[in-house]
């Protein structure tokens, strides 16, 4: 974080760096103008980071990009300025807008798999941008780029400077972009997302970075982000944006103990913490209105719990200065609410208690599952012509799954967790039958899936539905909502006719839609709607188990918290039992009452929530769950962050398959024995580590003793 | 997989389709209606030379005898004797063969030039003015046959305006200039008719692109439109155009069996009509052979060309 600016310092500096004042952006649609920029001002001083946070479409990434004047047709900068080291960029030509873009203002994107070149070299990307704006020769520009990637952390720069974007890990591309962002000792990073696409554990580092390198070459930061977060950890105040307006500014500490808005106290009650314990998830109910259809007085009245009739029939509330503090706000009443406490009923009872004594419902032993590396029949017969005379012919393997055993009860909900290309999706997959396992034993109620033929096996798919992370491409655009609902009643022969178009009007209004929802088509419907559908299609059979692959992982975080409130609420009424798998630790925090940890194909650790969350940690789940950031400044959390990415699984590390990256290894024995997945103090919380216990205690635990002391005598249902 | 590896599969494929395409051309040729010995000697033989002739030329053998007789020839690089030539069917085709290419090349490079930019400009000014014209311009060209565009060239260009001669060949080693100038029509129609798909691929490709994120980041870093469009933009869009122009080769080389007959332009497409008109078996044969081959390698070498752009593809896929 960089050093505080105080009052003094900025007076003493000829002005701010950037003073934007009334920036207004419009886009020409079929359906009249959208103003998606709605007089936006705000100010950011040298060194400073300021966040920009709000739901999606609030125009957060449309402001910043208007700053660089990178807006396209349809869309139009129509009013204000932008008064950037003291010239109004808006009156620039196109000319010096480019030398100054990069140069003086550089973007870090919030994509690294699709914003670098495929056909560049990331050499030829970095240098490119140096060679553009700084009047060096070729070699000694690649000497900077090389030192640039030195600066963001990336091994062997000299070595991988020629290398293809593909030929390196998200992460690892993330800090390329990085490295061109810093690349010009930029006056003002522009960062749009820079981590949303990551794992927690490389969000972790790739901000550890830009905190970093911020304070290196004393660059202001824009952060735009909807990750309240990862504004804590990282800015020095706050832009909250609701429907095209800049509703709040305030200081980071302001914004969290004293939001002046409704709609902050609302976002920042939207978010679960960690530690706490709901028996809903705080939600922001309703939605943003659309920018070419805006309510007449303030935009957030619709939504707004203090909202008056003043409110309704004013026009649009300026953001003036409230009380006496630094903070502005656009809202009438902002003298005279007080905004700091939170909402949110205090902690709840938790989740309840799963009776674990009688058969499992769905029971996978030591699954395996090796796809062939490379596609095609013979995708996998590797030729390698090293030593020279023949070429010789090897077969390769990728153990997506390597010998994972678990259980669901029913009426349980487990979860499957861990970074990107682990193996969680692969192990649902298989385990469901749509993969062929390589080995291994799964039981539904008892009954041997993997031995079943594929007819048995189709009858028994009703038990067993699946909702997947995109609900667009999982549902039948052709086909209305009760045709795709109504399909999976008639093929399982639950329902016809009318019974079944009663029953679909019933599901649509038990997931939350209305019963006309039934005549309209997918793409109609928001994503979050969409998910809803999709979960009425998976209820429409009465299964016995929904494997949820990443339900809420495409949809806007103010949506994700409803889906989640409805899966826990179906499963409370129909004991329905759910396998779930998600990379977001904080989400299987409060849907799972069992989770497993999943690293590279194995189960690290296995166990409740509760054990999982407290010591004794496998060294993977302590960093995974220290990486998690806090909506909280006040907060200091002591992160681990791991070195290097995760091996390739052609190509697993021998021992534990951790090891590579290990805080805590011991040495030898974790490099030679592989750890077994064995039980802690007896009980039934499983972890594959060489550690002792006491050594895999070292760190309290995740939640907070005094809210499990409130909260565990509470008689749970 | 390595670039070997990838070679090594294409090669592989190719022996497979290379012998369905000896057993197709061996196929159609003996399907085809009409006794060869009776075209040869004429309606007034008698039966006994007639079966006299069959012998001689071994077609009343199994035909499996005679494909097999015919693939060891080829593999030893005998391709036969023509029947109505009474050469070596190698011989015919490879002087023949060369004017086809150079008429199939230069059609292709018209078409390519012409196209590409063309495409890349309408993508740069798209549904504005120049698109819209450059598309009509490219639409013309695929509103006719290929023969009739010859002759509307040779209506316009060389009777009207007088510009080029009306047809004929003129090898480049004996009058460069004459060989030239009889290329430009055949070629130019040729070319013409080409243009359409390889720009209308370029423009998709190119507008495509253009929407990436890393066009975007791009612009960002203070890159020019020109760098942009050449440096960041084409070398994507390019992809995809390469194999739709490999492919548009062989179609040319179809196009041109056509148009020589049009220009009077005497390379292996005016040798298959005659071969076929005269039920030369073994000429037939050979010509097909030959033809398909070169389907063939244009298409590999689209692909190598393809991988040596795409650097993911070269080495093995993006995971
Ligand atoms: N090219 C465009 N044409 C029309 N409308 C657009 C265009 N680009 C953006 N908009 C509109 O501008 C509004 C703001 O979009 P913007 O991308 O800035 O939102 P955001 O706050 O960055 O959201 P997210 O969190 O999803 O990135 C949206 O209503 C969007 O539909
Ligand atoms: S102006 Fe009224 S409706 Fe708008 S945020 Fe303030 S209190 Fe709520
Ligand atoms: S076995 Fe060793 S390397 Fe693996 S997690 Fe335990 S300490 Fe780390
Ligand atoms: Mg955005």
């Amino acid at each position: 974080m960089s050093a505080p600016t105080t009052a003094t310092d900025r007076e003493a500096d000829d002005g701010p760096l950037l003073d934007v004042r009334g920036l207004k952006t419009e886009f020409r649609t079929e359906g009249g103008p959208i103003v998606a920029s709605n007089e936006v001002s705000f100010s950011l001083d040298r060194g400073e980071t300021m966040g920009l946070v709000g739901e999606s479409g609030a125009g957060k990434s449309v402001t910043a990009r208007s700053l660089m004047r990178l807006i396209d047709s349809p869309g139009e900068i129509t009013g204000g300025q932008v008064v950037f080291n003291g010239e109004d960029l808006l009156q620039k030509t196109e000319a010096e807008m480019r030398d100054i873009r990069g140069n003086r203002i550089a973007m870090i994107p919030q994509d690294p798999m699709s914003s670098l070149n495929p056909v560049m070299t990331v050499g030829e990307q970095i240098t490119e941008t140096i060679r553009r704006h700084q009047d060096v020769s070729k070699s000694e520009a690649r000497r900077l780029a090389i030192e640039s990637m030195d600066d963001v952390g990336i091994p062997d720069a000299e070595e991988r400077i020629d290398d293809y974007p593909h030929e390196f890990s998200g992460g690892m591309r993330q800090r390329v972009l990085v490295a061109i962002g810093f690349s010009c000792e930029p006056d003002l990073i522009i960062a749009d997302e820079p981590t949303t696409a990551l794992d927690v554990t490389t969000q972790a580092k790739i901000l550890d970075l830009l905190n970093e390198m911020q304070e290196r070459e004393g660059t202001a930061v824009l952060m735009i982000t909807h990750n309240l977060g990862v504004v804590a950890q990282t800015c020095d105040h706050v832009g909250v944006m609701y429907a095209g307006n800049l509703v709040e500014t305030a200081e980071l500490g302001d914004l969290f103990d004293r939001p002046r808005h409704p709609y902050t106290r609302s976002l920042i009650d939207s978010i679960p913490e960690v530690d706490t314990d709901y028996d809903e998830l705080p939600t922001l109910d309703g939605a943003m209105p659309d920018l070419g259809d805006l309510p007449s007085g303030c935009n957030f009245a619709p939504r707004c719990p203090h909202a008056t009739e003043a409110c309704r029939t004013g026009g649009d509330p300026s953001l003036d200065a409230v009380g006496d503090g630094s903070s502005r706000a656009a809202c009438l009443h902002a003298d005279d609410l007080d905004l700091s406490e939170s909402t949110v009923p205090e902690a709840g009872a938790g989740r309840r208690d799963i009776d674990r004594t009688g058969e499992p419902l769905f029971e996978v032993r030591n699954l395996k599952k090796y796809f062939n590396a490379g596609e095609g029949v013979f995708g996998n017969v590797h030729l390698s012509w090293s030593g020279g005379g023949l070429p010789t012919v090897e077969r390769r393997h990728v153990k997506a799954v390597d010998d994972v055993s678990f259980d669901v009860y029913p009426g349980e909900t487990v979860g499957l967790v861990g970074e990107s290309g682990c193996g969680k999706s692969t192990v649902a997959r298989t385990a469901l039958r749509l993969l062929e396992p390589t080995d291994g034993e799964v039981y539904f109620e008892g009954q041997p899936l993997h031995e079943l033929g594929s007819s048995e096996i189709r009858s028994l798919r009703r038990e067993m539905q699946m909702i997947f992370q995109d609900p667009q491409s999982s549902l039948n655009p052709r086909k209305t909502v009760g045709q795709i609902v109504g399909r999976a009643m008639e093929k399982h022969g639950i329902a016809t006719g009318e019974e079944k178009r009663e029953r679909v009007g019933d599901l649509l209004e038990r997931v939350g839609l209305s019963r006309a929802a039934a005549s309209k088509y997918p793409h109609e419907f928001s994503g979050g709607q969409q998910q809803r559908v999709a979960i009425a299609h998976a209820l429409a059979v009465e299964p016995k188990l929904i494997v949820c692959d990443e339900p809420v992982s495409a949809l806007d975080v103010s949506v994700q918290a409803q889906i989640l409130n409805l899966l826990n609420e179906i499963q409370d009424d129909e004991n329905i039992s759910f396998l779930f798998i998600s990379h977001n630790i904080g989400v299987i925090r409060h849907i799972c009452d069992r989770v497993a940890v999943m690293y590279l194909g194995k189960i690290a650790e296995f166990g409740s929530i509760e054990q999982v969350f407290s010591p004794p940690f496998h060294p993977y789940t302590e960093s995974l769950l220290s990486a998690v950031p806090h909506a909280n400044p006040d907060r200091e959390t002591d992160r681990i962050l791991l070195e290097g990415s995760v091996p390739s699984p052609i190509n697993p590390p021998s021992g534990c398959p951790f090891q590579t990256r290990c805080p805590k290894k011991i040495g030898d024995v974790c490099e030679q024995d592989l750890p077994e997945l064995e039980a802690v103090d007896g009980g039934d919380h499983y972890i594959s580590c060489h550690l002792s216990d006491e050594e895999m205690s070292q760190r309290e635990s995740f939640i907070t003793p005094s809210k499990r002391a409130e909260t565990s005598p509470a008689d749970s249902d | 997989m390595s670039m070997y590896n990838y070679v090594f599969r294409r090669v592989g494929f190719m022996a497979v389709t290379l012998f369905f395409v000896t057993l197709i051309a061996f196929a159609v040729t003996n399907i085809l209606p009409g006794d060869v010995a009776l075209l040869i000697l004429g309606p007034n033989a008698t039966d006994q030379s007639l079966e006299a002739l069959q012998t001689q030329l071994g077609l009343n053998r199994p035909l499996y005898v005679q494909y097999i007789d015919w693939v060891v020839g080829l593999l030893q690089g005998n391709m036969g004797e023509s029947l109505r030539f009474g050469e070596p069917v190698a011989q015919l085709i490879a002087e023949r063969l060369p004017r086809s290419m150079m008429l199939a090349v230069a059609a292709t490079l018209i078409a390519v030039v012409l196209s590409v930019p063309l495409g890349v400009y309408a993508a740069i000014n798209q549904n504005e003015a120049p698109d819209v014209s450059a598309s009509m311009f490219a639409f013309v060209g695929i509103s006719m046959p290929i023969f009739l565009w010859g002759l509307v060239f040779i209506l316009v260009f060389a009777v009207w305006l007088n510009l080029f001669p009306t047809g004929g060949y003129v090898s480049p080693s004996e009058d460069l200039v004459g060989s030239l100038t009889r290329l430009v029509l055949p070629a130019g129609a040729m070319g013409f008719a080409l243009t359409a798909y390889i720009m209308r691929m370029t423009r998709s490709s190119m507008l495509e692109v253009l929407s990436e994120e890393y066009i975007n980041l791009a612009r960002a870093k203070g890159m020019s439109q020109r760098v942009i469009v050449l440096r960041h933009a084409l070398k994507n869009a390019i992809i995809p155009v390469i194999t739709v122009i490999a492919f548009q080769f062989s179609y040319a080389f179809g196009g041109v069996v056509v148009l020589e007959e049009v220009f009077f332009w005497p390379g292996i497409g005016r040798l298959t009509l005659t071969a076929i008109q005269s039920r030369d078996i073994p000429l037939i044969q050979g010509c097909i052979l030959v033809v398909a081959l070169i389907y063939m390698f244009s298409n590999f070498a689209a692909d190598l060309l393809y991988a040596y752009f795409d650097p993911r593809i070269r080495y093995g896929g993006d995971d």
